[in-house]
């Protein structure tokens, strides 16, 4: 025990038996924890209230198309990569309302949500899965304007990370650049050794949360076993994808090439790359009015470019096949999004990898886009 | 019909293409022109004419017109200063007029004789090489805008949007 | 391009940009079949002295109960008590603002998007080509010219729709000749009624004589209207920075947000809807993009 509370950059260890004194920690403080657990035998996001809440002695069987929760029995709480859902919906909700109006005499009045939002510890969230938050916190907090409902759930947010040491076959952080360690946005962030999380912290709210805790300095040796656990993690990765920073030349100068009719004929437009991917942020917004047409709810949804009425436009569709819609996603995701946010849309979760009922590979497209690239 | 030449001269010398032409060339064609000065409302050529003269269009504006039975008479295409119209007249395969003109302005034109074009033509492949290239980037700039009539690209859209 | 940022003279909340400002309708013009423009009066006076805009930008127009259309404003940019939109009768929405009437009352987000560069076309020649709904979007660029006539050289106006009860505006034409602007008119198909010209917009701007040293081409219109007089622009070696156009995609959020207006990397919402040709040049033979 120590009565010095930590310094933000630090790294302190935690007994796993203490955990729980984390979680109460975040509690009296006003958050719900919530993090991956087991339900129906699938890997989902829910409410986490113990250590023993978490998926311990589970990994996950993850190929193009294919996932298959497994139970091993191993020891670990955290060792499991992500699932379908993640942390997208608590920040990003698949469906919120905007703003009601109702008529006052020729006029209207507005009616803002009032409900306060939900203030939510995200626990174990993957350094993928966090890089992806700072992808989204580009698109919707911006210098000219922010998003409210973005804002309000994020600004609550606490975010504790737990760095990959098992990722799995889809997975490809390491060549993104956004793992498998996490490095900066996080509140607390873990790495999970034997008996013990080695805790980094990486904000006031996360100093304050460990400043009650029983932990330890964190050994020389503990943190040579995390770094080593973590560099082996780094080579074990399930796919690659060299280079993403000249992603945008390649794809931006070759959007007739040939490869695009050889995708479009497994696409079948489903969507689901674009539901689990956890930065894409296309949505749709309409209303709802009452009967009587007094009142008129103006909702936000997700939407997704492979969407037909996507590219709705009045007497036509601009993308009215597959092949220009999947090159739509592939090209932003991995292309325009670094002219238009700074960074690279993706963040190698493998996520739409894995759920593709069709075992499209994005990794696989764009090396098949690199041969015979006209630039 | 004017036969000043010193008029038809000046008239030649207006056109771009004309101006192109070697000296002996612009002399054949001066010796086959004729300047043509019509009122609004005169028709100068009517569908199913057998073709005589080609004209190319000074001043004024030129309505070309179809005739569509149980509609009438459809304008497609109205001819302004430096276009040619009647080409029909010197490409071979065409035997008649396939439309009607007439003038909607008061204006000029310039008269070429079809049958003494074609001969100069045959005699002199270099001026019938100019000639026929002028013609066909006529018939080409008629074609691109006939397309894009045909595509008819303010159409109001059939459809109704869902949400717009 | 030149972008307004939102929150500077405008109707947007930057902390909430999809709410709506509220603007009763002062009169209803019938334009053409199917168009009319309505003038909008912001109901707060705070927000309608400090609203201004620029040439070729739109408002978000609300309706609730139906919803947002992109109309691109239509009137003068100096006139600052009404703001001009010319709406197509379309889809939902605006077939549904066409039962409207003066005194009811719309939502408005904007000025959004990229404007004309009447700034930099100062002291050269503007040839202004639009086809159909085009016209609306570079009307104010038209009474910018009128009211500033000594700061441009040539002003050309080539315009057509696709009848001769289709010609939006045709009770200003006089006024734009008397101060300068020379407007050029053709229809796709005529009537009895019409002795003007008969052939598609590219045509007038074929037939055109221009200095495309000095030249700036403005157009709007049905995209493969645009295609051709670009292409026509280009062939006469007018630069691909000084031709400019405006394009039109699915809008839901007008703030490069939703993600629905995308072409290329471009959000047209946000770095359009006006974009120079030497923006678009990579992508604009691309098909479906």
């Amino acid at each position: 025990m120590t009565e010095l509370i930590p310094e933000v950059g630090s790294t302190v260890a935690l007994k796993k038996s203490a955990f729980n004194q984390l979680l109460a920690t975040l509690e009296g403080m006003g958050y719900q924890p919530v993090g991956p657990r087991i339900q129906d035998e699938t890997l989902q996001v829910g409410p986490v209230e113990a250590l023993e809440d978490l998926p311990r002695g589970y990994t996950s069987e993850q190929e193009p198309g294919r996932y298959r929760l497994v139970y091993t029995g191993h020891p670990r709480y955290f060792d499991i990569t992500p699932g379908a859902p993640g942390w997208k919906q608590y920040l990003f909700p698949p469906r919120s309302e905007i703003f009601s109006v109702h008529r006052k005499g020729k006029s209207w009045t507005i009616d803002e949500p009032s409900d306060p939002p939900p203030i939510y510890a995200f626990i174990g969230v993957r350094p993928c899965e966090l890089a992806a938050i700072l992808v989204q916190d580009r698109v919707f907090l911006r210098e000219e304007w922010s998003d409210p409902i973005y804002r309000t759930h994020r600004q609550n947010a606490f975010i504790l990370t737990v760095n990959c040491a098992h990722p799995c076959g889809t997975c490809f952080c390491a060549s993104m650049g956004t793992g498998p360690r996490a490095t900066s946005g996080f509140d607390l962030s873990m790495t999970e050794l034997e008996d013990m999380f080695l805790v980094e912290v990486g904000s006031e709210a996360g100093r304050m949360v460990v400043a009650g805790l029983p932990f330890q300095p964190a050994s020389a040796f503990l943190l040579q076993t995390a770094n080593r656990l973590l560099e082996d993690a780094r080579k074990r990765m399930g796919r690659e994808l060299p280079d993403p920073q000249d992603l945008p030349g390649v794809l931006l100068s070759n959007l007739d090439h040939p490869h695009w009719d050889e995708v479009a004929k497994r696409c079948l437009s489903c969507t689901n790359c674009t539901q689990v991917c956890p930065t894409c942020f296309c949505w749709d917004a309409h209303d709802q009015p009452s009967l009587s047409g007094d009142v008129s709810q103006r909702v936000r949804e997700w939407d997704s470019c492979f969407n037909p009425d996507y590219s709705y436009i009045a007497g036509g569709n601009t993308r009215p096949s597959t092949r220009a819609r999947y090159r739509q996603w592939l090209t932003h995701k991995l292309g325009s999004w670094y002219y238009q946010f700074g960074v690279s849309g993706c963040v190698g979760c493998g996520r739409c990898i894995t759920w593709c009922p069709a075992a499209i590979d994005i990794t696989a497209e764009v090396a098949a886009l690199r041969k015979e690239a006209f630039a | 019909m004017n036969n000043d030449p010193k008029e038809l001269t000046a008239a030649l010398q207006s056109i771009p293409w004309f101006q192109e032409l070697e000296p002996k060339h612009f002399e054949s064609m001066s010796s086959i022109a004729l300047l043509k000065q019509v009122e609004a409302g005169e028709e100068i050529f009517h569908e199913g004419d057998k073709e005589d003269y080609l004209y190319i269009v000074l001043e004024g504006r030129i309505a070309i017109d179809m005739f569509v039975p149980g509609r009438g008479r459809q304008r497609v295409y109205t001819a302004e200063p430096m276009d040619v119209i009647g080409w029909s007249s010197v490409t071979p395969v065409v035997r008649q007029r396939t439309a009607s003109a007439r003038a909607v302005l008061p204006g000029r034109v310039v008269c070429l004789d079809a049958p003494k074009l074609r001969q100069l033509c045959d005699r002199d492949h270099d001026l019938g090489y100019v000639v026929m290239r002028r013609l066909a980037n006529v018939v080409a700039s008629r074609l691109l805008v006939s397309r894009l009539q045909l595509l008819d690209m303010f159409a109001h859209p059939g459809k109704e949007a869902a949400n717009d | 391009m030149i972008t307004q940022i939102p929150g500077q003279s405008s109707a947007i909340d930057t902390s909430r940009p999809m709410l709506p400002y509220w603007a009763e309708i002062t009169k209803i013009q019938a334009e053409a079949p199917g168009i009319a423009t309505y003038w909008l009066r912001f109901l707060e006076t705070a927000v309608r002295d400090g609203y201004t805009f620029h040439p070729g930008q739109f408002n978000q127009i609300y309706l609730p109960g139906y919803g947002e259309s992109a109309i691109s404003i239509s009137s003068d940019i100096e006139e600052r008590d009404q703001i001009g939109h010319t709406i197509r009768y379309t889809g939902n929405v605006t077939q549904n603002i066409g039962r409207l009437k003066v005194g009811d009352v719309l939502g408005v987000r904007g000025p959004l998007g990229t404007y004309w560069p009447i700034e930099s076309a100062k002291g050269s020649d503007i040839v202004i080509t639009a086809g159909g709904v085009g016209l609306p979007s570079l009307r104010p660029v038209i009474y910018y010219a009128m009211r500033h006539r000594q700061d441009y050289g040539r002003v050309v106006v080539l315009y057509g729709a696709r009848t001769p009860r289709d010609l939006q505006y045709t009770h200003e034409y006089d006024a734009w000749e008397k101060a300068g602007i020379e407007t050029m008119v053709t229809v796709d198909r005529s009537d009895e009624s019409w002795n003007g010209q008969v052939g598609v917009v590219p045509i007038l701007f074929y037939r055109l004589r221009m200095d495309p040293r000095r030249t700036f081409v403005m157009t709007c219109g049905p995209e493969i209207m645009i295609r051709f007089v670009v292409f026509e622009a280009l062939a006469r070696r007018v630069p691909s920075n000084r031709i400019f156009v405006s394009l039109e995609r699915n809008m839901k959020c007008g703030l490069g947000q939703c993600g629905h207006c995308q072409i290329g990397p471009y959000f047209v919402c946000k770095d359009g809807p006006v974009f120079s040709f030497e923006q678009l040049e990579p992508y604009y033979n691309v098909e479906e993009l």
